[in-house]
């Protein structure tokens, strides 16, 4: 059973039945459709990044690079007033974003732990820089995405990215594989091996596993991941710009996964839609939305450190 | 022969700077025979473990595993050829059951090691090798215990349990005893006692009464220097060996 | 988001991208200074590092408390040295008060709750930073004493104030040194930085030693907000754009080593102020390329032990 604990089992089903039929209550057009759907592109960013952090172990600041890269790949590989395939195109996107995990990653993943952390952000700072910089890419400004790829398959197209409703069930779609490859992973051969390797690292090189070999394999698939998600952004707003590769990006997304609960995998989508929910909530009621996020981040490393599925769990689980 | 030449080690040595470690030992293990290694603190023992493992490499001299020399190996491929360490403090993974523990142990030479797909409760092999080690060492009521949860001794015997899990030809067993009481080390000591009849056991211990019941063959260490080895008997009446546990022995004999 | 410091009017002139013998030699100057500048806030942040085992990534936030305490109080005094004299006793009240109530929850825990708490640091700052002075680019101007610049060449002067600003930097980078190697409180942090255990085991008041080391990390961090804060913008997110620029420093150098961070300091300003002028284009990059190549032959930092 991928799905191991009690608590997944209900929330999980819970929340994409949920979310499956909500916007068959909404016009299509409707100002939640489209913000449920950004939600849910940066739950599958964030879930990404929990599997990195939580499950393997590598503590990063700079996965937003990856999330940029997804959006400014397909800039960059696309005709601008034609309108590629979508398939074609994410397989692209994520090989090349893999290409660029597996380089960076055996270059970075031979350091430890704090030194590992500063790298991964100044990496990204670096792309940051590189687009800000560059005239062919827009500069500061960023890329329009003047047309949506198509989606078709063998010639049969079901989906028209430029509804907003079609474009939710595109990334509902892609969240709930996120969810299920991440926990095939885990159940794996491999996954044993990637969680010996967490809690013991010692032993299990011990052991005789090559740990570098492991760690940069999670890395690629992470990354590629978080790619896909940036990818999905892009083509959302219709536009990339270096904002995505900010250390921002990265933190919150950290603060997402660890609010959801570190390691769960599922608990990225408790995070994601808390935090964002909580945002929208304070934010028409105040400017100062982000000192009442950081010191609820000071207060919940002090006092809540399991996240909400932590407390989900002690509730659910006998 | 019965007793063939496990692992062998030639004018083995290992110097930090200044310091001689381990210094020019050659020693023979043999298959089935007990070898306790024993030597007052900082004699070396440690370190020879280390290198007979892999995880040190040696300044100079050989280790040679049934004819063929692996000491400039990486340290899995000692693993791969059946070479298995336990660990002084204990090294086990707290959060996983007894079973799961095994299981990493035994999956390594299974391989399939990079499948991403495949559950890993679904291979038999794996599972099968994980109970039988859990067995060998008394632990089969333990299987779904969580590791944290089992108590100290029972901790030191999934060490060994582990060790057995890869199908070794040798264990290098690292103070197995170390933290135990009387009842519980004579568990372990029943337990050596079965295991020594299938495999090539290296026993380092400081717990002489294990020491002098379990080996076969007993060495002694000094400084990193080999002083002797030859039989229990002979090595207790060795006069070099009083000297260079000269007060210890002592301190023995009056809480003995 | 932009470099901290500009280069000076003076120095700016250039024939096409050919360097003549003065402006290299303004530039040395300039990448020397800048260099010693964040030599101040790279050796608070390793050594914080070294005798604690904590990242603080709120390290840049307390350049920006620095410069931003300046420039208030110099609205307030118009006198740039009570305004650095108030500033740096504030900045010394909050780095303990900061130690004391949430940094010593740290000790015990995990790597990511260190990454976590010190996150949200940043967000409480930076809102702060936002409510009590806005979002609006602010200067401080050069004190009166220190304005004007000295001739060198017939058509080519050096400002007095960045002359000043080296000086005190390698003033306090003197001090520093004499405290870690003269002092007890050097021996500490020394011991500190190879062994935490065994400074516990001398009995000394680790908690003490910790609120003093902290302490001090954030006042070579708020004191090159002080000094800096004449020679660029006071904005929003300089914390941040400086902290990265620190951790190229320290990645270059080896983490733990104050020597490490000298030497890092003085290749990422030099680099980075003689690409600023040859190489325009990549300038922004360029430290994070010097980074990589460094991580490539030595992953563990120049001057690591």
């Amino acid at each position: 059973m991928i799905f191991e604990k009690r608590t997944e089992r209900i929330i999980v089903p819970m929340f994409f039945m949920v979310a499956l039929f909500a916007p068959l209550f909404l016009e299509s057009n409707s100002f939640f459709v489209g913000k449920v759907t950004t939600i849910i592109i940066l739950s599958i960013f964030v879930m990404s990044l929990d599997f990195l952090v939580g499950r393997v172990g590598l503590i990063t600041l700079g996965h937003a690079l990856f999330y940029g890269m997804g959006g400014y790949l397909f800039v960059i590989l696309s005709p601008e007033y034609e309108a590629v395939n979508f398939w074609v195109y994410t397989l692209y996107i994520c090989s090349i974003s893999a290409l660029i995990a597996l380089v960076t990653g055996a270059m970075i993943l031979r350091t430890k732990g704090v030194y590992f952390l500063m790298i991964t952000l100044a990496l990204s700072q670096m792309m940051f820089y590189y687009f800000f910089d560059s005239l062919e890419y827009g500069g500061g400004d960023g890329m329009f995405i003047f047309v949506r790829p198509e989606t078709s398959i063998f010639g049969l197209s079901f989906l028209d990215l430029d509804d907003p409703q079609h474009f939710y069930y595109l990334a509902l779609f892609s969240l709930f594989n996120t969810l299920v490859f991440f926990k095939v992973v885990l159940r794996s051969r491999f996954g044993r091996v990637v969680e010996a390797a967490k809690q013991n690292p010692d032993r299990t090189e011990a052991l005789g596993y090559n740990i570098f070999a492991f760690r940069l394999t999670c890395y690629v698939i992470g990354s590629a991941l978080g790619a896909y998600a940036g990818f999905l952004f892009a083509l959302q707003f219709g536009f990339v710009n270096p904002s995505f590769f900010t250390w921002e990006m990265s933190g919150m997304a950290l603060v997402m996964s660890i609010l959801g609960g570190s390691g769960t995998i599922y608990g990225a989508i408790l995070g994601t839609f808390t935090y964002e929910g909580l945002q929208y909530f304070f934010e028409h009621l105040t400017k100062e939305w982000l000192l009442f996020m950081g010191s609820a981040i000071i207060l919940m490393v002090i006092l809540l450190r399991k996240g909400i599925a932590g407390y989900l769990e002690k509730l659910l689980e006998k | 022969m019965i007793n063939d030449i496990v692992l062998e080690t030639e004018a083995l040595s290992k110097h930090w700077g200044g310091i001689k470690a381990v210094d020019e030992v050659s020693l023979q293990f043999r298959d089935r025979l007990l070898h306790g290694v024993v030597g007052p603190n900082g004699a070396g023992k440690s370190t020879l473990l280390n290198m007979l493992c892999g995880t040190l490499k040696p300044t100079s001299g050989c280790v040679f595993h049934k004819g063929q020399r692996i000491d400039a190996l990486k340290p899995w491929k000692f693993v791969q050829r059946g070479i298995g360490r336990s660990f002084q403090k204990t090294n086990i993974y707290p959060e996983m059951t007894c079973l799961e523990n095994c299981a990493i142990s035994a999956q390594r030479r299974f391989g399939g090691n990079f499948n991403l797909f495949v559950s890993r409760h679904s291979n038999k092999l794996v599972r099968k090798a994980a109970e039988q080690a859990l067995a060998q060492v008394g632990l089969e009521d333990r299987t779904h215990a969580i590791a944290a949860e089992i108590s100290y001794g029972e901790q030191r015997q999934l060490e060994i349990a582990m060790v057995l899990a890869i199908d070794p030809c040798i264990l290098l067993l690292d103070e197995p005893m170390a933290g135990m009481g009387h009842d519980e080390s004579l568990r372990i000591i029943e337990l050596l006692k079965e295991l020594k009849k299938t495999y090539c056991i290296v026993l380092v211990e400081h717990d002489m009464d294990a020491i002098f019941e379990l080996s076969d063959q007993l060495t002694v260490l000094d400084n990193g220097r080999h002083l002797i080895t030859s039989s229990v008997d002979e090595v207790r009446a060795d006069p070099r060996v009083k000297d260079a546990y000269l007060g210890a022995e002592d301190e023995e004999e009056q809480t003995a | 988001m932009q470099t901290i410091l500009r280069t000076p009017k003076s120095a700016a002139i250039s024939l096409g991208n050919s360097m003549t013998t003065e402006l290299f030699f303004v530039q040395l100057i300039n990448g020397i200074q800048y260099g010693l500048l964040l030599f101040l806030i790279a050796s608070g942040l390793t050594l914080v590092f070294g005798v604690m085992g904590i990242l603080n990534l709120a390290h840049g936030s307390m350049y920006m408390v620095g410069a931003y305490l300046v420039w208030y109080f110099f609205g307030v005094t118009g006198s740039f040295t009570v305004s650095a004299v108030l500033s740096a006793l504030i900045a010394l009240a909050l780095g303990i008060l900061i130690e004391r109530v949430l940094i010593q929850r740290l000790y015990n825990r995990n790597h990511l709750d260190q990454v976590l708490l010190t996150i949200g640091m940043i967000f409480v700052f930076n809102s702060l930073q936002s409510i009590l002075f806005g979002n609006d680019p602010y200067g401080v101007a050069v004190p009166d004493a220190l304005s004007g610049s000295i001739p060198f060449t017939d058509n080519s002067s050096y400002p007095i104030y960045r002359i000043f600003a080296a000086l005190i930097c390698v003033a306090i980078a003197g001090l520093l040194y004499y405290v870690v190697s003269h002092t007890r409180l050097g021996m500490l942090i020394r011991a500190g930085e190879s062994n935490r255990e065994m400074v516990e085991a001398l009995g000394v008041n680790i908690k003490v030693l910790y609120t003093t080391v902290f302490a001090l990390g954030v006042m070579l961090a708020a004191g090159s907000g002080i000094i800096a804060s004449p020679m660029s913008s006071i904005v929003p997110g300089m914390g941040e754009s400086v902290l990265i620029t620190c951790f190229v420093v320290v990645v270059i150098g080896g983490l733990g080593s104050i020597k490490g961070a000298f030497v890092g300091a003085l290749l990422v300003g030099l680099v980075s102020t003689f690409s600023a002028v040859l190489l325009p284009s990549i300038s922004n990059m360029i430290i994070y390329i010097s980074m990589i190549l460094v991580l490539l032959v030595k992953p563990q930092g120049l001057c690591a032990k």
